[in-house]
């Protein structure tokens, strides 16, 4: 009833509700970098300008770019106007205005970058290609057979070109303009190619609303409304003429087919990068974690500070925001980790905070007359600390260690944000291809469970063996 | 032979331990009584070098440490650590380790006797003691009384000069007791010196060869276990026998 309510209100109200993903979307829709709390772009003018012709108020809606078709189905807005392409994979789930812009790809490389003058190149010189995840490059790229990155933005793509972390970037040229054309370390490779579209993204409900857009559209295109904005933003061609003349099929169409064999191949490389990324964090965790247990239970007063300094802030920040640090940050100083050494050394870095308690308490736990037994019986500190208290102190510790490892292995999913291919990235990717969030999600998840409750059972195991042989600790009564 | 001469240690403002001397024998059995609270644990701890202390020194056989000394990790204080062995009140056997493995832990790992060595020497001392049926088990799955007998077996298989026991009454068993005394009789016997810390002078009585007795932080007196209990020569010794035997 009231969601009835609710979209009588959008038919009936002027309101052109319009959704547009403005993180890292310049010159699309972005915010002013002159005035933060609102938005620019050539999509925010002509979403304004469109909205005015139609009679009605456009009203922004900041939403995701990779799950935009999503959003527009639950009526989190009425259309999309964000340099979205037509698509054969997009066409079943909705209906496209027609365009109201063409627009071409271009290949970006490094500047001392000789070998790459074209996309045929990097598929020759097996070299990655790094684009915008959902898009219609994407599409090109993975249907050409190419190895591809995908990026949630266009900063962070050619961000990682300029470091070396990828080789080519392909983008829309207006992206391509604003992001790269100016960059002194980048070049275009070769010629723009591609005709591609810009149109309106329409619920399939709303074929009414579809009309009323292609008309307003068609108005805006023979008063110049178009032209004046788009050579504002210095993107207008002659190009855009084959619109007037030739009428709307004149572009190419990118689609994308899902395969299920090869998705499932696709999801299980994915597990695999997350079962190697858990495990090397893990061991950075667990080696790491032993010098700052014993820093800071056992060291000098600077020590102990660092130490303490260095678990706080590993625990009070998010690691989803330590993995973008890692990742971006460093490089300013000039160290460059490819984003699977980020996500294993970023995520040890901040499990070792967590295992570095876990020792600690495990340590406290083992009464000081231990240490007095041993050291009566002749053991020197670092034999004691090997035979008697790290036996002890292991089997306090495991059963916390476990917990750790498990949410470690889940962690491991924070590691989209840097662009590393593993499961959750999977996840994302194939759930936008085939629109199956719930049915790829279930197999997702039977992925997760198939790694972390075999090792939750081997851990169980090894404690009660642990357990059977000794409870730990005896008696821990004060003496005098 | 223990020598201890004027030893002291004080924490805050409390004194522990003020000026204690005293020369003992090899081959005798020492036994320390006293009120609780009066620093016999303490000095058994000072005696084990496991705890500094800030006058005097403490000689065992030829090795000796100042109180210096006492408070460094040099490498005296781990010579001197190992002249002798000690038994605590609550044992702290080693819970990862069988019974076995408790005894022969350090022989083999820090003497480098051969395995099969120490493992037949604990054995013939297990049996000794009647619980040789144990020796795969762990330390929780015994007794009070048996887990007392592997932890005295545990610091005598390091052939200490002195043995040190910190109320040993709190966890004896009485039916198998008399094992315990022959036991720590023979080690005496064969040139060791015994010191045990109890409150419990019925325990002591026709057992040890000494007795010395501990006021508030200082050794009232020390003499044959017969002659200090018949006649003890200070107020505060006749008083701590008079309430002890009234209990």
């Amino acid at each position: 009833m009231l969601l009835a309510l609710q979209s009588l209100a959008a038919y009936g109200s002027p309101t052109l509700r319009w959704g547009a993903d403005p993180s890292g979307g310049a010159p699309y829709v972005y915010a002013d970098p002159a005035n933060p709390q609102t938005y620019t772009g050539f999509d925010y003018e002509f979403a304004e300008a469109l909205a005015r012709q139609m009679r009605m108020n456009a009203e922004f809606v900041p939403t995701d770019w990779e799950s935009i078709v999503a959003s527009l189905n639950r009526r989190e807005f009425d259309v999309i106007i964000n340099g979205f392409e037509p698509t054969e994979d997009r066409a079943r789930e909705m209906l496209f205005s027609k365009p109201y812009y063409l627009f071409r790809l271009q290949l970006t490389v490094r500047k001392d970058n000789n070998l790459i003058s074209s996309l045929q190149d990097c598929k020759t010189s097996g070299k990655s290609v790094g684009t915008l995840v959902n898009c219609a490059a994407s599409r090109l790229l993975e249907n050409g057979g190419y190895i591809v990155k995908g990026y949630q933005d266009p900063v962070g793509a050619y961000q990682d070109l300029e470091l070396g972390r990828v080789d080519a970037v392909l983008m829309d040229v207006a992206a391509e303009m604003f992001y790269a054309r100016r960059n002194p370390s980048l070049k275009p490779a070769g010629k723009p190619f591609h005709t591609g579209a810009y149109v309106v993204g329409i619920r399939k409900s709303d074929s009414l609303l579809a009309s009323r857009i292609n008309t307003a559209i068609d108005s805006l295109a023979d008063n110049g409304t178009t032209e004046r904005i788009f050579r504002k933003w210095q993107l207008w061609d002659d190009e855009q003429l084959k619109l007037r003349t030739k009428g709307a099929e004149t572009y190419d169409m990118t689609s994308r087919t899902f395969n299920w064999t090869e998705g499932l191949i696709k999801l299980l490389k994915a597990a695999a990068v997350t079962v190697f990324l858990a495990f090397g964090a893990m061991i950075i965790a667990v080696i790491l974690g032993i010098p700052l247990a014993l820093g800071q239970s056992k060291g000098g007063r600077i020590t102990r500070t660092l130490c303490t300094v260095y678990i706080e802030f590993f625990r009070g920040t998010p690691v989803l925001v330590q993995l973008l640090f890692l990742y971006f940050g460093l490089p300013v100083v000039g160290i460059t980790l490819p984003g699977w050494l980020t996500a294993i050394v970023g995520l040890g870095l901040n499990y070792a905070a967590y295992e570095s308690q876990v020792y600690r308490t495990a340590f406290q736990a083992v009464p000081e007359r231990q240490w007095q037994v041993a050291y009566s019986l002749g053991m020197r500190p670092f034999k004691a600390f090997r035979r008697i208290i790290f036996p002890q102190a292991f089997r306090i510790a495991l059963p916390p260690m476990t917990n750790d490892f498990v949410a470690l292995f889940k962690d491991t999913s924070t590691a989209f944000a840097i662009a590393v291919w593993e499961l959750a990235t999977a996840y994302r990717e194939l759930a936008n291809a085939t629109q199956s969030y719930l049915g790829i999600g279930l197999i997702v998840c039977l992925y997760y469970l198939a790694m972390s409750l075999p090792l939750a059972h081997y851990a169980h195991r090894l404690e009660r063996k642990l357990q059977r042989k000794s409870t730990g600790i005896l008696t821990s009564g004060t003496e005098q | 032979m223990i020598t201890i001469s004027g030893i002291g240690k004080t924490v805050g403002a409390t004194p522990l331990l003020s000026n204690v001397s005293m020369e003992f024998p090899a081959g005798k059995i020492l036994g320390v009584i006293g009120p609780s609270g009066n620093g016999k644990t303490t000095l058994l701890l000072c005696i084990s070098g496991l705890l500094p202390f800030d006058r005097g020194s403490i000689t065992i056989g030829i090795t000796s440490i100042t109180a210096e000394e006492s408070s460094l990790r040099s490498e005296k204080i781990w010579q001197f650590r190992r002249q002798s062995g000690i038994v605590f009140q609550h044992l702290h056997l080693f819970p990862h380790l069988t019974v076995l493995e408790n005894i022969t832990e350090a022989p083999v790992h820090v003497s480098g006797k051969p395995k099969a060595v120490a493992e037949k020497e604990a054995l013939a001392l297990l049996e000794k003691l009647g619980i040789g049926q144990h020796r795969n088990k762990y330390p929780e799955e015994l007794s009070g009384g048996e887990q007392q007998r592997v932890a005295i077996l545990r610091a005598i298989a390091m052939n200490p000069e002195v043995l040190l026991l910190d109320e040993p009454t709190s966890a004896l068993d009485p039916i198998r007791s008399g094992d315990v005394r022959n036991l720590l009789q023979d080690f005496a016997a064969t040139g060791h010196t015994v010191v045990i810390v109890s409150h419990s002078v019925r325990f002591l009585r026709g057992f040890a060869d000494y007795l010395a007795f501990m006021g508030k932080s200082e050794l009232i007196e020390m003499n044959r276990t017969q002659q200090l209990l018949e006649n003890p020569q200070d107020e505060r010794t006749r008083e701590f026998l008079h309430h002890s035997e009234m209990n």
